[in-house]
């Protein structure tokens, strides 16, 4: 089962990848050559049939595909919901995706949803309860998935650990691999005063299979600016810089370039995409 | 020390219902930094749902216009938060929702227009279905006909409505331009709505086709389903209905 996993994963370039939004699904068919790859929300391609169901078919037998979900609440204390994880698990072998991820978060308790990417604290019993729940839904899917670092607007006092030691630890514990939002480290460290450098170091190199590159927006906040994480702008300079930072330290992965909210037309997408490629393919390669 | 269980459902309590006194205690800051970064999750998590409402009901946004969409959407989520971590299901029971708040006001069909825009999404996302095997219809022997059952096709959704939720929705749908009068008097509709391919058809029935649909959809058989049409309409037509439910793909299947 592992070996047929890594299969899969080894079909994903090393290359910037764009989001597929329903906006763009009518280009993105017509046009020789958009993406590298692509990237879908798993829950926007839940349902049985219809056009976005047929476009992703589409797109999928085109080009190498991640289905990055939002829905299975992995950090919640309710029992993991069995429905979701059988239809996450319905897609998946639907659409054969190179990689799968989810968020390091929770979105619900009590059967109730708040369907927005909750931090957990940074505690021992959070790690233990989220890595565990990591790992079933692994045994699910018969693979390995990716868990997403999420933007953060609070810390909580019960926190005994830094986020990416928390990170790190889930990805040991759990055997899942890392996929690293840049911006949303640059927005957790801006709100909560830690150092980026830092984080990136706190990660241990073989964890990180992707990265996530996005913008987000500032607003003020008990006389605070804080960032808040729109994906809907274009990646700040500061995102790109540490973006170049992590390829120092973590290699040239599959990076997405992720736009949520007022999403632009697709070649604003692919200008940002070569910007990534350019940082991440060597001079000489471009040269050749 | 808090749990993380207690700690959830202290902060979903006040994400979805405030106030959020008891949550702030939770966070590491000074309580007026965590109350304001609480309502920065507050005005997402409504957000994230209002925006969901919104595509599944396009034309209830349109009729009540920003504002009173996000209101009501609100006070929907209080009712009956989402139960889901995937949000085209929030808006399950919006239209029982509509026809509460309106039960007594001239907007009472809302709540009509709401059904239609649920069963609409619902057709829109089912799975697709090949036309019926018109040979394998043809090799059904006489003697089987009592027994016969049909299947009808997986995006098939009938509706039928005390306003002219139809023409609300075609008005208010798929233009910008300033929508034109709808006389509510005019009467309700009855429709099978599916999705033919990719394109989202609406077929009007009469009261025996409407009836026909449904009983063949509980899983009557077709001689059950035409004693039941005939009964509720005098001038139901049994081989017409047939001939016309075979042709726009409603009967997909039979056994």
């Amino acid at each position: 089962m592992r070996a047929e996993a890594s299969a899969l994963q080894g079909s994903m370039p090393a290359r910037a990848g764009i989001g597929l939004r329903a906006q763009h699904h009518l280009h993105v068919l017509a046009a020789a050559a958009p993406a590298a790859w692509f990237e879908a929300h798993t829950e926007n391609y839940c349902a049985d049939g219809g056009s976005h169901v047929e476009c992703l078919m589409k797109v999928r037998e085109r080009h190498p595909l991640s289905l990055h979900g939002v829905g299975l609440s992995l950090g919640s204390t309710d029992p993991l919901d069995a429905g979701h994880l059988a239809t996450v698990r319905r897609v998946v072998a639907r659409f054969e995706p190179g990689l799968v991820s989810e968020h390091l978060s929770w979105i619900s308790v009590d059967g109730r949803f708040a369907n927005d990417l909750l931090p957990l604290p940074h505690t021992e019993e959070a790690l233990r309860h989220v890595s565990r729940r990591i790992a079933q839904t692994q045994d699910a899917l018969g693979r390995q998935i990716l868990i997403e670092n999420v933007s953060s607007y609070l810390e909580y006092r019960e926190s005994s650990m830094r986020e990416w030691e928390f990170l790190a630890g889930v990805a040991a514990e759990s055997g899942c691999g890392i996929l690293l939002d840049l911006n949303n480290i640059h927005v957790s460290a801006h709100n909560h005063g830690f150092s980026c450098e830092d984080y990136l170091r706190g990660i241990p190199r073989h964890l990180v299979q992707e990265f996530h590159l996005a913008g987000h927006s500032r607003i003020q906040s008990a006389g605070r600016d804080i960032l808040i994480d729109t994906h809907g702008a274009p990646v700040c300079d500061a995102v790109w810089r540490l973006y170049r930072d992590a390829l120092r330290r973590f290699g040239p992965r599959p990076t997405l370039i992720e736009w949520d909210t007022d999403i632009p037309a697709f070649h604003v997408l692919q200008t940002e995409a070569q910007k990534a490629d350019a940082l991440s393919t060597p001079e000489h390669d471009v040269a050749a | 020390m808090t749990s993380l269980r207690e700690l959830q459902t202290r902060m979903l309590e006040a994400l979805l219902n405030g106030p959020s006194g008891d949550a702030a205690e939770l966070i590491d800051a000074a309580a007026p930094i965590a109350l304001s970064r609480l309502q920065v999750y507050r005005n997402n998590v409504l957000a994230n749902f209002a925006d969901a409402l919104r595509l599944t009901y396009p034309a209830i946004w349109r009729l009540v216009g920003e504002d009173y969409f996000r209101q009501t959407a609100r006070n929907f989520q209080r009712r009956q938060p989402s139960q889901s971590g995937d949000l085209v299901h929030a808006g399950r029971c919006f239209a029982d929702h509509l026809d509460e708040l309106h039960a007594e006001s001239k907007y009472r069909y809302f709540a009509d227009v709401a059904r239609l825009e649920w069963l609409i999404q619902d057709a829109l996302l089912a799975a697709e279905h090949a036309p019926l095997d018109l040979e394998k219809m043809a090799g059904v022997a006489a003697s089987a006909y009592d027994t016969l059952r049909f299947e009808l096709h997986p995006s098939l959704r009938l509706f039928e409505s005390r306003y002219p939720a139809l023409r609300i929705w075609e008005v208010n749908v798929g233009s910008d331009e300033e929508p034109e009068s709808v006389n509510l008097d005019a009467g309700g509709e009855r429709l099978a709505i599916m999705r033919h391919r990719l394109q989202l058809r609406f077929h009007r029935l009469s009261a025996g086709e409407h009836r026909l649909l449904d009983e063949i959809r509980r899983g009557a058989t077709f001689m059950e389903a035409v004693d039941a049409a005939a009964r509720s309409d005098a001038e139901f037509d049994a081989a017409a209905a047939l001939q016309r439910f075979v042709s726009i793909e409603a009967i997909v299947d039979c056994r």
